[in-house]
């Protein structure tokens, strides 16, 4: 009998220790959820979300929570999409876009003395009748007027025949 | 403004529709040189380059996608129009009438006598 106001005393101890721990848990379940990964972690997810969306040549890194990507591409699409992808881990709090475009330059097709012929070609297979194209330096000039329904498949028909530049001015007839 | 930012979402519409392209810029014009999978693809491009531009007037870029594996080459034939004679298709393809002649002597037996509707190889 006298021994139970001990025992008492140790069970409410245990107890005391068991709902600390149960705090203890709680603050820290808290503290991860709010503070997210580490910036390390970000930059290692957004460096494999990357890879897997097979975009290369870009790099990012993560400092703050903020995604800074940087690299060249030739394409503005990977631009918008290497964005898209890493804006899609979750802990990613804004991107800082560096990617620079630079789009290769068109070696200037050579002086190509069968393009009138070529260019008559395309707009005759196209019926584009009416249509009138002139050649200087390798641009393009249209004239003349075709059927509206006509119009595209002309403009289509001279962009297809490797002519370095079309000035337009093709008229809509009826 | 880049060319690139202008036609992007031509570009977007290649990538979602399976065109494949290489890009390239010179002169202020932008060239897309692709391959589309379909005539509907294709068109879908075409589509996007109306709205950007309607009418094509701009005169930077240049759409050059074809449909699947082309034939290509199949430029270099000429189809003879009334009015025409070989010094002067030749003219327009800066070749002499002679190497016409020679490359089509299948179909040419007179060189003075061609007709409307022919197709002649032109010579490389």
């Amino acid at each position: 009998m006298f021994l139970q106001p001990k025992l008492l005393v140790f069970k409410e101890g245990r107890m005391r220790i068991k709902k600390l721990y149960t705090a203890i848990t709680l603050a820290l379940v808290l503290f991860m959820s709010a503070c997210g990964k580490s910036d390390a972690d970000l930059q290692k997810a957004a460096n494999e979300k990357l890879a897997a969306d097979k975009i290369s040549g870009i790099t990012v890194a993560v400092k703050d929570n903020v995604a800074t990507l940087s690299g060249d591409t030739k394409d503005i699409t990977v631009k918008s999409k290497a964005e898209a992808s890493v804006k899609s881990i979750d802990g990613i709090k804004s991107i800082t876009n560096n990617i620079n475009v630079v789009t290769p330059a068109a070696t200037p097709p050579p002086p190509d003395p069968m393009l009138q012929g070529k260019v008559d070609e395309a707009l005759k297979k196209a019926g584009c009748t009416g249509a009138k194209a002139t050649i200087n330096n390798g641009v393009v000039t249209l004239t003349g007027s075709v059927a509206e329904t006509k119009y595209a498949p002309c403009i289509q028909a001279v962009n297809e025949v490797g002519a370095g530049k079309v000035d337009n001015q093709l008229q809509k007839g009826k | 403004m880049s060319l690139q930012e202008k036609y992007q979402s031509i570009l977007e519409l290649a990538n979602q529709n399976g065109t494949t392209y290489t890009l390239s810029e010179g002169e202020g014009v932008l060239h897309i040189d692709g391959s589309a999978p379909s005539e509907e693809a294709k068109q879908q491009l075409w589509d996007e380059y109306n709205r950007i531009d309607p009418d094509y007037r701009s005169g930077d870029l240049m759409l050059n996608v074809s449909v699947g594996a082309a034939a290509g080459g199949g430029s270099n034939t000429y189809t003879v129009q009334a009015g025409d004679n070989l010094t002067k298709i030749g003219a327009k393809y800066g070749i002499t009438w002679n190497a016409i002649y020679e490359a089509n002597r299948d179909i040419i037996s007179d060189p003075d006598m061609i007709h409307p509707g022919q197709e002649l190889k032109i010579p490389g």
